[in-house]
């Protein structure tokens, strides 16, 4: 029943990717409501429900965009391993900071990929474009994002939980 | 390889499934799937577009009071403008004889069949700018398919069809190169999408003379637009006569972001000529 809860989530968040973000643009960048929600599970509901709504997110918003699930696949990608070890690193974050960095660095790689993405397909290369309109905006909108997000969950009482797989299970 | 010590296997499937993907993508075994996909759930994403649609419109238009105001004022000062040349041309039988002759040619694609079709999803980033469409192969659209907006100007093509939906690659998407040329001064050039959404006009000859306010329209060199379809007005020209390259931005004229119902020209069929023939 979890499982197709999470499936539904994730197909709407797909869907108001395509049909609502674009509504919204912040200067240039459009917000990643499938990076914020693949974030939120990834704290709240664990990496294993991750594991499976990452690539039918890829799939879902691909369809939807028509752009090339692999890619999209390839983009969101980093997120769990960076989490990990943001988790098992030394460094002194809390969980937010955690959340944040993992987020906003998978979001900053997602806009990167698919951007190459479109040049290699035959758009314009044009870095300063990447840089300054996709990019570096984009990681102030999903940090904005990410926390609006968060923060409602931190203060309901809900914690985070491990990143680390069951050996058991896994 | 830390990071991935136990995600290792994770990654590894998942890059394999991103490489079967593109794979896949490319020989169209997906196409039947995004259909059924597209099918299912473009009801959901209507629903969403009609009540985000005038939230984000009243957000816009209240961030951009002051250009609205200054748009107003300007379309007033072109309303003026655009009376006074009517007056002009009834009295000129050269001059309306010059406009016969340009209505002919936009009579010509005005008469081919168009399908009227509703705008569903917009993916828009500042390289991308994609529409999906509720029309499909069963409805007779085609890949390559000219469509335009409710006024006849050219929105873009499109490029992927399933059964029930089509996506549509827009004037502004980095990808789009139209052939097309100045109205005005007949110069040719490309109309390109640039980044951010942007049209701009890239000339065959960098010395000729381009004024802003100028129309570009297609000029149906290569065979995949009907020539005479309007793009847009040149907005601004950037570079002196002495410069290699002056830099042309055009203004389309349709507001895209805000276009609902779009046309398809079913009945141009698009010549793959040039760089996709020996």
């Amino acid at each position: 029943m979890k499982g197709l809860g999470v499936a539904l989530l994730v197909v709407l968040t797909a869907l108001a990717q395509v049909s609502v973000a674009p509504l919204f643009p912040v200067w240039a960048a459009v917000p990643d409501y499938a990076l914020v929600l693949l974030v939120v599970l990834t704290v709240f509901a664990g990496p294993t429900t991750v594991m499976v709504a990452l690539p039918l997110m890829a799939v879902c918003v691909g369809f939807a965009s028509d752009r090339s699930p692999g890619l999209l696949l390839l983009a969101y990608l980093p997120l769990l391993p960076l989490a990990l070890y943001l988790e098992n690193s030394q460094m002194p974050l809390n969980s937010y900071a955690q959340m944040a960095l993992a987020g906003v660095a998978t979001g900053a790689w997602a806009r990167l990929i698919l951007a190459l993405g479109a040049i290699a397909g035959g758009a314009d290369p044009s870095f300063g474009a990447i840089a300054g309109q996709l990019v570096i905006p984009g990681l102030f909108l999903d940090f904005a994002l990410l926390t609006l997000v968060y923060a409602p969950f931190r203060l309901l009482g809900w914690s985070g939980r491990g990143m680390s797989l069951q050996r058991s299970r896994w | 390889m830390l990071i991935f010590s136990r995600y290792t296997w994770w990654v590894a499937t998942m890059i394999g499934l991103a490489m079967l993907f593109a794979v896949v993508g490319q020989t169209g075994l997906l196409t039947p799937f995004q259909g059924i996909f597209l099918r299912v759930t473009s009801p959901v994403g209507s629903v969403f577009t009609t009540v985000f649609r005038p939230v984000a419109a009243f957000l816009s238009d209240a961030g951009n009071l002051n250009d609205l105001q200054d748009e107003n004022a300007r379309l007033r000062l072109d309303n003026e403008g655009l009376r006074n040349r009517v007056t002009s041309l009834q009295q000129g039988a050269e001059q309306v004889e010059e406009l016969q002759k340009a209505l002919g040619v936009t009579q010509n694609v005005a008469s081919g069949t168009k399908l009227a079709a509703s705008v569903v999803h917009r993916d828009s980033s500042p390289f991308t700018d994609v529409i999906s469409i509720d029309r499909g192969s069963s409805d007779g659209i085609k890949p390559g398919m000219v469509v335009l907006s409710s006024q006849g100007s050219l929105l873009g093509t499109v490029t992927t069809v399933t059964s029930s939906a089509a996506f549509v690659r827009l004037v502004t998407d980095t990808k789009s190169k139209v052939a097309s040329q100045i109205l005005e001064s007949k110069v040719e050039g490309i109309t390109k999408g640039s980044p951010n959404r942007g049209v701009s006009f890239d000339l065959a000859d960098s010395q000729a003379a381009i004024n802003v306010g100028d129309t570009v329209v297609t000029s149906g060199l290569g065979g995949k637009y009907p020539q005479g379809l309007p793009i847009g007005r040149v907005s601004e020209v950037s570079g002196s006569s002495q410069d290699l390259s002056k830099k042309v931005t055009v203004e389309p004229l349709v507001r895209l972001s805000t276009a609902r119902t779009v046309l398809v020209l079913t009945s141009f069929t698009p010549q793959r000529i040039g760089l996709d023939s020996p």
